[in-house]
């Protein structure tokens, strides 16, 4: 609640900045994405289910024509019942029904290159979120949990192309690829690494 | 010009609260999970216990109910009696020989149910101070004698279980005390219920293969 409260009190005082500009749209864009995430490696291993539970938001500034700062954060959740197994232990063995679930929120900052000039029909772009990310697994044996929440560095290339609703419509439809990486640790996941489909929009606010 | 500004920023908040409040419900775990899918079994051994060198068993006439970490009460209701019978025929099963507790049994077989013993969430290495009484060494003819569990053994709270310990009697003399070896205990929801004693008991059995004459 803290997090979307800050969300608010950040999005509102960037509405508030005046940016002089003769650019193609104004600088400041805002953009919300729903994210589709398959997972691979360890976290596949843990739980292999795409997760169609997830979105993205972010806050961009264009610094030049076609290269922009900025911050996201997002949501996924990854889900998986496993189905009555008996797994060793210590000193025995558990029979269980596990359900792995492990909920990812990024904040990173992000630094954007735009491969065309703001007029052009479709805009195609890279770019590099560097930040953390916070990590809270839960596994359930039967209805009894397993859980630790961290935070994890991450680091998350995207492509995408952006497509104005007309010649300097401050409004563009957004689709992105990215893949996410992060230093997480537990358990069986020795690293987290997922490839993310995002589709939405960018408002170029002001 | 401002006007469509301020249609921006308002449909931007309304899609973004709309994604947050829709998709920050993630899927709950518990909220589809049936009684069968609750419950876990689990099982520990002593490593060093040697499970063919015992032939003889002997089990308990009824069935410990340790509440709240009081003095443990004995009982013997239809499902007390569902439990012993089930316990004694995997036994059996395995290739140990169930005798009378007078006839010098080698091992001993205590059943347990524990109900809401939120007061004993505690993990004790090595030996067992809880709940004098419900494991009786007088019941088995060892008054006296301590009991002793191995380092795995850990008391769970704010449920019912079900445990079945196996106890070395053969080797008791010499030692001086009651090693458990085995220990299979049941968790989750209707553990009570004795429509799961059969799957219950046949599940710590069929995970424990070593446990056999």
């Amino acid at each position: 609640m803290l997090r979307l409260k800050n969300w608010i009190l950040i999005i509102a005082g960037c509405l508030g900045m005046q940016a002089a500009s003769a650019q193609v749209r104004p600088p400041l864009s805002f953009n919300i994405n729903y994210s589709i995430a398959q997972p691979f490696g360890s976290v596949k291993d843990y739980s292999d289910k795409t997760s169609f539970r997830g979105w993205q938001a972010g806050l961009q500034y264009m610094i030049s024509d076609q290269i922009g700062v900025g911050i996201k954060s997002g949501f996924q959740d990854f889900y998986e019942r496993a189905p009555r197994a008996v797994y060793p232990t210590k000193g025995g063995d558990i029979s269980a029904v596990q359900t792995r679930t492990l909920q990812v929120i990024p904040a990173l900052a992000t630094v954007q290159y735009q491969f065309t000039k703001p007029d052009a029909i479709v805009i195609p772009y890279a770019s590099l979120g560097i930040g953390a990310a916070n990590m809270n697994y839960e596994k359930y044996w039967g209805e009894f949990v397993d859980k630790d929440n961290s935070w994890a560095f991450m680091v998350s290339p995207e492509l995408g192309i952006n497509i104005p609703f007309g010649k300097a419509s401050p409004l563009l439809f957004n689709a992105s690829i990215e893949y996410n990486y992060a230093s997480y640790k537990l358990a069986e996941i020795t690293n987290f690494s997922t490839l993310q489909g995002n589709i939405g929009l960018r408002w170029h606010i002001n | 010009m401002k006007k469509r500004r301020l249609w921006f920023m308002m449909s931007a908040a309304v899609a973004f609260t709309t994604l947050v409040s829709l998709n920050s419900c993630r899927k709950d775990p518990l909220n589809d999970m049936t009684d069968e899918e609750s419950r876990i079994y689990i099982t520990n051994r002593d490593s060093t216990a040697n499970f063919s060198s015992y032939a003889t068993f002997s089990i308990v006439d009824s069935v410990a109910v340790a509440s709240n970490g009081s003095e443990a009460k004995r009982a013997l209701t239809d499902y007390d009696k569902q439990l012993i019978a089930a316990v004694k025929s995997a036994m059996q099963a395995r290739g140990y020989t169930l005798v009378d507790k007078a006839a010098k049994p080698q091992l001993a077989v205590n059943l347990t149910r524990i109900d809401d013993t939120y007061s004993s969430s505690y993990y004790d290495p090595g030996y067992w101070s809880g709940w004098g009484g419900y494991y009786d060494p007088f019941y088995w003819g060892y008054p006296g004698y301590g009991y002793y569990f191995p380092a795995y053994y850990t008391v769970y709270y704010k449920e019912r279980a079900v445990s079945i310990d196996l106890v070395d009697l053969k080797n008791a003399q010499a030692d001086k005390q009651l090693n458990a070896i085995w220990n299979a205990m049941f968790r989750g929801s209707g553990v009570w219920d004795s429509n799961n004693i059969n799957n219950m008991v046949t599940a710590a059995f069929a995970q424990s293969a070593y446990l056999k004459k």
